[in-house]
C-alpha cells in the first residue's frame, strides 16, 4: 500500500514538473524573457549606482544582496546543524 | 586537554616555514576581502583564504596561545553578529530604497577608491568572517570531534 502510494505520488510529481518544463521558451531565441533590459542596466549604470568598479561585486552585494544573505545563511545553518548533530562535550 | 590539543610534534622546517608564510596568507586574505569591490575576490574568496590560514596555524603550531583564543563561544558570537549586521544593514538599505524614503543613506564615494561602494565593503567583511569561521569550525569538528 505504501509502495503504491509513493509510486503514484512520484509519478504525479514527475508529470507536473514535465508540464512545467514543456512551457519553457525555446533555447536561444532572441525574444526570450531572459534577454531583457536588466543586464544592460547592470553594465551601463552599475558603477554609477553601486559605486563599485567590480561589477560582479556590485551585483551580488548591492542589487542582489539578499541572495548573498541567503548564501551566508545557508553556511550558518549548515554549521549549526553539524554542531548540533556531531558535537560532543568534553566530559562525555 | 585531549590528545589533539597537546603540543604538535615539532618539525623545524614546518615550523619555520609556517611562521614565515602564515602572516602573508592572512594579510593576503584581508587584502582580498577589502578589495572585493575593486578587483576579483570578495568575502567568499577572502574568507576561504583566512580560514585556510587558521587551519594551517592549527596544524603546524598545535594548540598554542593564539589559536586557543578562538573559543566556541567567541566564534559563535562573531558569526551570529556578522549575520545580524549583514541583515540589518542591507535590510535598512532595501527598505529605505524600495519605499523611496528620503533618509540618510551611506555615501557611494569615488569609484575606484578603497572606501567607496557604499555598503559593499562592510558586507564583504561580514561574509568573510562567516566563511572563515565556517571553514575553521568544520575542520576542527571533524579533526578533533569537539570545538
Amino acid at each position: 500500500m505504501r509502495k503504491i502510494f509513493s509510486v503514484v505520488l512520484a509519478t504525479a510529481l514527475i508529470i507536473i514538473l514535465l508540464f512545467g518544463v514543456a512551457d519553457l521558451p525555446t533555447f536561444g531565441q532572441a525574444e526570450n524573457p531572459s534577454n531583457n533590459e536588466v543586464s544592460y542596466r547592470y553594465l551601463e549604470k552599475g558603477v554609477e549606482e553601486t559605486g563599485a568598479v567590480n561589477v560582479v561585486a556590485g551585483i551580488i552585494l548591492d542589487y542582489r544582496a539578499f541572495d548573498t544573505f541567503g548564501e551566508a545563511t545557508v553556511l550558518f545553518t549548515a554549521l549549526i546543524t553539524v554542531i548540533v548533530v556531531l558535537r560532543r562535550d568534553e566530559d562525555e | 586537554m585531549n590528545k589533539f590539543q597537546r603540543e604538535a610534534e615539532k618539525s623545524d622546517i614546518l615550523t619555520e616555514v609556517g611562521r614565515l608564510i602564515i602572516p602573508f596568507i592572512q594579510v593576503f586574505a584581508i587584502y582580498v576581502i577589502f578589495n572585493g569591490h575593486l578587483s576579483p575576490g570578495g568575502g567568499f574568496a577572502g574568507g576561504t583564504i583566512l580560514g585556510v590560514s587558521m587551519i594551517l596555524h592549527r596544524l603546524i603550531f598545535g594548540w598554542d596561545n593564539l589559536i586557543s583564543r578562538l573559543t566556541y563561544e567567541r566564534m559563535m558570537k562573531w558569526m551570529c553578529s556578522s549575520l545580524l549586521i549583514y541583515g540589518a544593514l542591507k535590510g535598512y538599505s532595501f527598505l529605505t530604497g524600495g519605499m523611496h524614503w528620503e533618509v540618510w543613506d551611506i555615501p557611494l564615494g569615488t569609484p575606484g577608491k578603497l572606501f567607496s561602494g557604499g555598503l559593499i565593503l562592510p558586507l564583504n567583511i561580514a561574509v568573510g568572517i562567516i566563511v572563515a569561521i565556517t571553514m575553521y569550525v568544520f575542520f576542527k569538528l571533524f579533526y578533533e570531534g569537539t570545538i
